[in-house]
């Protein structure tokens, strides 16, 4: 949460370096129209120079002290304070001078534009520099100049402060929208990182949470799946209560595993990815009769479908084993090489000669259509090695393609 | 296996329950003596230099010091110990881990009475007893290594972990690769060095980085 208010107070730091620079350049011009008014000979009304100055000084002190935010009373005050100086200027100077020497007004009414470009933006800053602008020639009236007989400079003179005021605002009024927009970018890219690391620390709560399944309920379902078994093999409870128990634990395992196993990035919805080492533990667990042993390179997350149809067809395999093998363990082993998936059922059992045609004579369909059927379908190989007394290896080689894995 | 002296194990699970069925399962064997058990990871570490067992058998989720980092302590203390993992389920990075650090296999907690005695004997005898699955799971750490500097397999060395992770017994891959059982033993052993060498030089290469950071 601190980190999220980070682009904002980007922003605020910005703005305070601005308004900071603004106070300062306001009492510069204070102090050089105290310089000018002392230095500049007589004035015309020195109680109203005094009293502007005090005035002005007042305002600039409390803008010091109260620093307060730009509302619209405020730039509304500020303005107005601007407008009345360049009038009184007019009334203070000796009159027809305004044009000529310098200004008893010094720069203050540019901070009043300046100050309204950094809160309003360009448009802010252009309409005070306007405004100003109006008042330089309500100024020069007051002065006692009849601007319609002046020279062209007078006029050229009078469009040239008008300038200044409008070129002053809108160009702070750019800066600040600039600051203000860079500052929005951080803090969006600031907000991504949060929300990328709340997902990342969601992840771990699940993972932890499967840590916790995995530290008592799976330790207590083992325990109770092997002592199941091994009652049920010769202890003085009927058997088959005891097997049915050991049944029972081993499926509450399998789903428990499972469920750590599952891909993260999918929510228990069925569709998306997962992963086949699971499953194949998940099938070596189940097989009562004959030992089977599950091992992978990795977790292997592919399209749940691929695993599904994968299982199905190690099922048969492992069916195959069982009924035709006289095997004493089986070994599932899968591995991801450049894009292939290659699954392999190895048994150590009586080992036949594989001849598909001759197979499918018989009626038998078991490795020709269940096992190398759906492996074709998911665009795979299938390919049997088997002596007579070496064993039996069933490879299974299904395509990954990447787009697929991504869903 | 040497004459008839039982295999003196030193058995650590947090979970009384599971000591005592791992206890009784190993003495009625008639070939095993347990010589003594821990519940955590440091226990583990001062029981086994008090007791010392020929070997530990020990789960990797243990309260105090994680399972990893006791396996380090304990075969730095004793080389000649040996530790197998009897984990919960095959986590991979951990399983792979305590190799790495000096582990001479694992075994899932659902191997039978028999299954767990045979790893004991084995392993006390010296047998790296890398089950298929702990192949395939070596496999696959060396081939996530590989393109980096670390020490890789050999064309040979690749293909023995293979049939391994296949359920072949290393005298079925002496057989199929006409080679002597010894040959196959040695590949193995080799295997678990260079996984175990890459653990160091994996530590090596952080504490360069760390070294560079600082400078
Ligand atoms: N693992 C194996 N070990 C030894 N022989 C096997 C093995 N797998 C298959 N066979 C032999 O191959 C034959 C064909 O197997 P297949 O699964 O196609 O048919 P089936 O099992 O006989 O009948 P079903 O159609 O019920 O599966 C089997 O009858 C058996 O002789
Ligand atoms: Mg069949």
């Amino acid at each position: 949460m601190r980190k999220a208010a980070r682009g904002s107070s980007e922003a605020e730091r910005g703005r305070a370096v601005l308004s900071l620079g603004i106070l300062a350049f306001r009492w510069v011009s204070l102090g050089w129209m105290v310089i000018l008014a002392l230095t500049a000979g007589e004035l015309r009304r020195p109680a109203l120079a005094v009293a502007t100055i005090a005035g002005l000084a007042a305002w600039t002190g409390w803008l010091t002290v109260a620093r307060p935010r730009p509302t619209w009373p405020v730039l509304a005050c500020d303005l107005a304070l601007a407008v009345g100086l360049n009038l009184v200027a007019g009334l203070v100077m000796p009159a027809g001078t305004v044009g000529e020497r310098p200004f008893f007004a010094a720069g203050y009414p540019v901070a009043a534009a300046v100050t309204w470009g950094a809160a309003r933006g360009v448009g802010g800053g252009v309409a005070a520099g306007l405004v100003l602008g109006a008042s330089l020639v309500a100024g020069q009236l007051a002065n006692g100049i009849d601007l319609a007989s002046s020279e062209p400079a007078v006029l050229l003179d009078l469009a040239g402060g008008t300038l200044n005021f409008v070129l002053a605002g809108g160009a702070v009024g750019l800066v600040a929208r600039l600051l203000e927009r860079s500052a929005g970018q951080l803090r969006q890219a600031t907000e991504e990182t949060i929300r990328a690391r709340e997902r990342a620390a969601r992840l771990a709560e699940r993972e932890s949470l499967g840590r916790q399944i995995h530290d008592s309920v799976l330790q207590a379902l083992a325990l109770v799946h092997k002592r199941g078994r091994e009652l049920a093999a010769g202890g003085p409870v009927p058997p088959d209560q005891v097997a049915g128990l050991a049944e029972m634990a081993a499926g509450q395992e399998r789903a428990l595993r499972s469920l750590i196993l599952r891909d993260p990035a999918d929510d228990g919805t069925p569709a998306g990815a997962a992963s086949l080492r699971a499953a194949l533990e998940g099938l070596a667990g189940a097989e009562r009769s004959l030992p089977v042993t599950a091992g992978a390179t990795g977790a292997l997350w592919l399209p749940a479908r691929h695993v599904e149809e994968l299982v199905a067809a190690v099922r048969q395999a492992l069916d195959n084993v069982v009924e035709h093998a006289g095997a004493t363990r089986v070994a599932l082993f899968a591995e991801e090489d450049a894009g292939v998936v290659v699954l392999t059922v190895r048994d150590d059992g009586r080992g036949f000669r594989y001849d598909e045609r001759q197979l499918l004579a018989q009626g038998k369909i078991g490795l020709a259509k269940s096992i190398k059927g759906r492996v074709e379908q998911l665009g795979g190989t299938m390919a049997v090695t088997s002596r007579p007394g070496a064993g039996t290896e069933v490879e299974l080689r299904v395509p990954i393609r990447e787009d697929e894995r991504d869903r | 296996m040497s004459g008839d002296e039982k295999v003196r194990v030193m058995v650590v699970d947090d979970h009384p329950v599971w000591r005592d069925g791992v206890r009784a399962d190993l003495e009625a064997s008639g070939r095993v003596e347990v010589v003594a058990e821990a519940a955590d990871g440091g226990d583990a570490i001062e029981r086994a230099r008090e007791a010392m067992p020929e070997l530990v058998l020990m789960d990797l989720n243990l309260p105090t010091v994680p399972g990893v980092e006791a396996i380090r302590r304990i075969v730095e203390e004793s080389p000649h110990v040996k530790v197998l993992v009897l984990s919960a389920s095959a986590e991979e990075a951990d399983v792979l881990e305590a190799v790495k650090v000096g582990a001479s296999g694992y075994l899932l907690k659902s191997a039978t009475a028999a299954e767990l005695v045979d790893a004991v004997v084995r392993v006390r005898a010296g047998e790296p007893t890398f089950s298929p699955s702990l192949a395939a799971l070596v496999l696959g750490e060396f081939r996530r290594m590989s393109g980096t500097t670390e020490p890789g397999l050999t064309a040979r060395e690749t293909e023995v972990l293979r049939l391994v992770a296949k359920g072949y017994t290393y005298k079925e891959i002496a057989d199929q690769l006409f080679l002597s059982t010894k040959t196959v033993q040695n590949h193995v052993q080799n295997i678990l060095t260079k996984l175990q060498l890459s653990r160091r030089y994996e530590l090596m290469r952080y504490a360069i980085r760390r070294g560079l950071d600082r400078s």
